[in-house]
């Protein structure tokens, strides 16, 4: 990270310094999208969805995405279910022990505002931004493979679109 | 032994412990006073003619003037079913464990105690159960909860 950081300084200055560091972050871009690799954390139906969606109709890895039982080999985490009060330390504490750059899925209504449980609970969290930043919020209840598909494909043309210069560790 | 046969099995064995509620066609559901629970709940097991050895459930209610714990009981050997209600006060309820007669009962009693407020006499592990470990905001199951976070649903 530091020395990306650094290449602008250096590359610029250079003659075609500029299309140096595009293709790099091209190609720096293409990798981070085309591998997100996330960390299996279904805590509700919409894990069932997860499973689907991992399984041979849809097949999450021709996005280039495949479950990591471990934060630290995970880049994206997908909150696939409702998350309870007692949960959210633990989900912040897998944020947390990821390797940057991590994003985050925002899976099913739970996630989003609490879902069905909006109203009359004590126990679930209204919204897993409380807790950790959201990169992508898929709507649904729970959503459909063909949601969360798409809204990984959003997220990947994102990353795509991210600058060299904007990297900053948080 | 049908439910009726029950019925009648209990009024005539259990007449000071029991008052029968009406429940219609469920099985039969009876009131218990708290200071007898333990024993009745004794008497039940052991009896060679019910043999309630099975603890189903334990369930809490707050009618808004008045607690309840409600207590599922089975029998695996004699084929049958029945409830005992315990209607506590609505402020410092206190109810006895259960538990040395049916060992299972210990974590209904602490969900009992953590979501409704009833104190569980002679508990062993009166502990969080189901609620984050630093918990402070009150009983949750409780008609007159409210928390800062916590949206009632409107009226329809």
């Amino acid at each position: 990270m530091g020395v990306i950081k650094k290449l602008p300084i250096y590359t610029e200055k250079l003659p075609g310094g500029g299309l140096i560091l595009t293709s790099l972050e091209t190609v720096i871009n293409q990798a981070q999208a085309k591998s997100l690799w996330y960390l299996l954390f279904g805590t509700a139906c919409c894990a069932i969805e997860l499973m689907c969606t991992g399984a041979s109709r849809y097949d999450f890895d021709r996005l280039g995405m495949i479950f990591r039982a471990t934060p630290r080999q995970a880049d994206l985490i997908i909150a696939a279910g409702t998350i309870t009060k007692k949960m959210a330390p633990r989900l912040r504490r897998l944020y947390d022990q990821m390797a940057e750059p991590r994003r985050v899925i925002a899976m099913g209504g739970c996630t989003i505002k609490g879902g069905p449980f909006y109203y009359d609970s004590y126990s679930v969290e209204k919204g897993i931004d409380h807790i950790v930043p959201v990169d992508m919020y898929i709507p649904g209840c729970p959503p459909r493979p063909e949601s969360l598909l798409e809204g990984c494909i959003h997220l990947q043309e994102k990353i795509k679109k991210q600058k060299l210069s904007d990297w900053q560790e948080k | 032994m049908t439910f009726d046969e029950l019925k009648e099995y209990i009024s005539a064995n259990y007449p000071d412990d029991m008052t029968l509620l009406d429940t219609g066609r469920c099985e039969p559901f009876y009131e218990v006073k708290a200071e007898k629970l333990v024993a009745v709940c004794k008497r039940l097991r052991d009896d060679e003619q019910l043999k309630f050895d099975y603890f189903c459930n334990l369930g809490g209610v707050d009618t808004g003037e008045r607690m309840e714990a409600v207590y599922s009981l089975a029998s695996y050997s004699m084929k049958l079913r029945l409830d005992l209600k315990v209607i506590l006060p609505h402020e410092n309820a206190e109810i006895d464990s259960v538990q040395e007669v049916w060992p299972a009962a210990n974590w209904y009693e602490r969900e009992l105690w953590e979501l409704y407020g009833v104190n569980v006499k002679n508990h062993n592990n009166l502990t969080r159960f189901l609620l984050p470990d630093d918990w402070d905001q009150g009983f949750p199951m409780r008609k007159d909860w409210d928390a800062p976070d916590f949206i009632r649903m409107p009226e329809l």
